[in-house]
């Protein structure tokens, strides 16, 4: 006779419970754009589950635990309870089962984050799985609102005017000044391919000072990495027509970098800072002479001929940032870029050292800074290039051009509501990125099909 | 493109560099090693330095008890030399810096802070009064010879921190990792350990185990004499077997004959070690070592620092 006694009710919620998981996935998955089949294989739908959400090292740390975990229960199996090893395996076990729920955590808050969902969510979650793999999957109200860039979805090859333009302008290389031709810029996560740039075509003249402009996570240091060849992207980069990625031994000296960070020895006078970056960077045949006059010129220029034997870690931070300035300078560099000079100092100090960034441009050289307060130096600037993160999160050119043309473009006042009109919503900005982006590729594709336009925006 | 332009090359920016450690031994008050390697060894030789080169035993414990001290002093001297300045080595790596003239620099560097390092222990060690055998048996000068060693030491574990420095990418896992190779360097020298299999194999991978060798073979440890036999007699003097004291009779037996040095000398000549054998060969083996262990690291140290540009931001 059947007796509920003999029934394993634990066996069976333990089966109820996989199969409601594994159809709350495939809904998960499908709803993510991905293979629904995916979730039947065990481990391995953590592993999809978490690259859905833009999670994907917890999904592999995730899957290899599981791994082991099924290595260890076998081995336990063998050993029987007996063994004198059973009791290592189980604690072992054990804890890899503490970790693994952890890292489950971390992909269903990647879960609620991308389906706009609060965190308390994970408190159904993590005790009982199969209930949010249920709701999520199988809910008509629960659908992904921040999913992340799918080259997939980009718009059909021929039809995004950004690519237009992009394509167009690929061979166009200016002999003089910057030529800036990105395809991409990719980052690789475990198997996943994340853009962080995408087709961003542009120029700059020499002589001019140029303001890099975009919101947190727009891609300008990622740009200017770029730029510098520190991170390599599928672009070819053109300083007065040579290509720096090609010739990157010779051109690392040609161009000057200042971090936001002063990179700088503390326990050294001004004088020798400034005098042991000469020796490294000036040519291998100046002069003692010769590199003393540069000193003291870049010395005059930046105003650090007062107290300049005094030691770097005893200025002031616009002095240091002098001096960072004035160890890049010295190699008279043809391309001089500066990400964020200003930070930490207030705004006369700050005009002024965007004023003798204005002089070091007028004697020559391409001058590009990245600042969140232009405003206070906006007419100091010849050309100003915006970036933006389109809704797939990958970083665009939204606009190059003179400040005054950006302000009528943007129908802004001031760069700081331009930057507010180009960030996401959640950022309190006005979420307009993606229709700037198309605009200004549709405006140049304009220019492009009549040269003559393209000439005066040259100018 | 335009003419190559030559910039300067590894020597010319090994220079630079040196220049610059120097001027921040000044600046940065790296001259404070040098007191602190003076007062450290003071503390060293004022516990164990009455029985070195005079017994085994105070020879063994004293050598290690110095080999302590240059473990100190190296370990200390290069521990963040590299890694908190790992930003700015980055930027100037871009901007044209050789790491192998960087480093070959810091390396320069920390050689003569290891000799005056050793100068200074050599210093205290006449100071205390420490009795060194008369002759030497690599160069004939005995203060030479174990100058040498102390250097050696000295030097191979700052190069084994400095290679650390490189490793890591901050002072906080610098400290961190260093309590690690110290306990590493001491458990297994096999000096303070009583080591077997696997783990005696080990021995050899430490500067330690070298640096002990070295001074110990230097001291003429085979032909010291041994105490710790008679001293372990002397405690069990009043034991009786049937109205007898056997032990005290062979002890005062000993004592009224004179004969307590030749005994204790005969204990040592039984107590010999053939890795502390005063020979050139083993000293010269030794050196020998603790120089492999330097050229390893500074290789080690630059092929890691190469990787600084891969930091992230």
């Amino acid at each position: 006779m059947f007796s509920l006694r003999d029934f394993d009710f634990y066996f069976v919620y333990r089966i109820f419970a996989i199969l409601i998981t594994t159809a709350g996935f495939w809904m998960i998955f499908k709803k993510c754009g991905k293979k629904g089949w995916r979730a039947l294989i065990p481990g391995f739908r953590y592993y999809k589950l978490a690259e859905c959400v833009d999670v994907e090292k917890e999904g592999v740390i995730c899957m290899l635990l599981e791994l082991v975990e099924v290595v260890l229960t076998i081995a336990s199996a063998v050993k029987g309870r007996g063994s004198g090893y059973y009791g290592y395996l189980a604690l072992f076990n054990l804890v890899l089962l503490l970790t693994e729920l952890l890292y489950r955590l971390r992909i269903f808050s990647g879960v609620c984050r991308v389906f706009g969902r609060n965190r308390k969510w994970l408190l159904l979650w993590g005790p009982v799985t199969w209930a949010g793999a249920l709701i999520f999957g199988f809910g008509k109200h629960f659908q992904p609102v921040n999913l992340g860039y799918n080259p997939d979805n980009d718009m059909v090859a021929g039809t995004n005017p950004a690519k237009i333009y992009f394509d167009s302008h690929i061979n166009s290389v200016s002999p003089e000044g910057l030529t800036v031709i990105l395809k991409d810029r990719i980052v690789r996560d475990m198997t996943k391919k994340r853009y962080l740039l995408k087709d961003i075509y542009f120029t700059i003249p020499p002589r001019s000072l140029v303001l890099l402009l975009g919101g947190s996570g727009a891609g300008k240091t990622t740009l200017i990495n770029a730029i510098l060849g520190y991170e390599k992207a599928n672009a070819s980069i053109y300083l007065n027509g040579v290509n720096i990625y090609d010739n990157y031994e010779q051109m690392k000296y040609r161009i000057g970098f200042v971090p936001q960070q002063d990179l700088l020895r503390g326990h050294d006078t001004v004088y020798n800072t400034l005098q042991d970056a000469a020796k490294l960077r000036m040519p291998a045949n100046t002069t003692s002479s010769g590199r003393k006059s540069r000193i003291a010129d870049v010395m005059g220029v930046l105003g650090l001929s007062e107290g300049s034997t005094g030691l770097v870690s005893k200025k002031s931070g616009g002095m240091r940032k002098r001096i960072s300035i004035g160890t890049e300078l010295i190699s008279d560099p043809e391309l001089f870029i500066l990400d964020e000079p200003d930070s930490g100092l207030d705004g006369v100090i700050a005009r002024e050292l965007f004023e003798k960034l204005r002089d070091i441009a007028h004697q020559g050289s391409i001058v590009l800074a990245i600042t969140h307060t232009p405003d206070r130096v906006a007419e100091l600037f010849d050309q100003v290039i915006v970036l933006a993160r389109d809704s797939g999160r990958v970083g665009r050119l939204v606009f190059s051009g003179k400040p005054s043309e950006a302000k009528e473009f943007f129908g802004k006042n001031s760069m700081e509501e331009i930057v507010m009109a180009i960030n996401k919503k959640s950022e309190g900005g006005e979420g307009r990125a993606d229709e700037f982006i198309e605009k200004y590729s549709r405006l140049m594709n304009e220019r492009s099909s009549s040269p003559e336009k393209e000439a005066d925006s040259h100018e | 493109m335009s003419e190559q332009i030559r910039h300067k090359g590894r020597i010319a920016q090994t220079g630079i560099y040196l220049g610059k450690l120097f001027r921040m031994f000044i600046y940065q008050n790296d001259w404070k090693m040098i007191p602190m390697a003076a007062l450290i060894a003071g503390m060293v030789t004022f516990a164990v330095g009455a029985n070195m080169f005079k017994t085994q035993e105070g020879t063994v414990g004293g050598c290690f008890s110095l080999v302590c001290v240059c473990l100190w002093n190296g370990f200390f001297n290069s521990i963040q030399v590299i890694c908190r300045e790992r930003p700015i080595i980055k930027r100037e790596h871009r901007a044209g810096m050789h790491i192998t003239s960087y480093i070959g620099a810091h390396m320069i560097y920390q050689a003569i802070l290891c000799m005056i390092q050793t100068g200074i222990i050599i210093l205290i060690c006449r100071i205390a009064n420490i009795r060194f055998p008369e002759t030497g048996a690599v160069t004939g000068n005995v203060t030479v010879d174990s100058a040498v060693s102390l250097f050696l030491i000295t030097y191979a574990a700052d190069m084994i921190s400095m290679t650390i420095s490189c490793f890591v990418k901050n002072t906080t896992a610098a400290m961190t990792v260093m309590p690690f190779m110290l306990m590493f360097e001491l458990i297994f020298s096999g000096e303070l350990i009583y080591l077997t299999g696997a783990a005696k194999k080990l021995t050899v991978l430490t500067i330690v185990k070298w640096g002990v060798m070295s001074l110990c073979a230097l001291g003429g440890y085979n032909s010291l004499p041994m105490v710790s036999l008679w001293n372990q007699v002397w405690k069990f003097r009043k034991v009786e077997i049937h109205g007898y004291q056997p032990v005290k009779m062979i002890t005062d037996k000993i004592l009224q004959e004179k004969k307590l040095d030749e005994f204790l000398l005969q204990c040592g000549a039984y107590n010999t070690n053939i890795t502390y054998e005063t020979t050139t060969s083993n000293i010269l083996t030794c050196w020998g070592f603790m120089l492999g262990t330097i050229a390893l690291f500074a290789v080690i140290s630059i092929l890691l620092l190469k990787r600084v540009d891969k930091d992230t931001r």
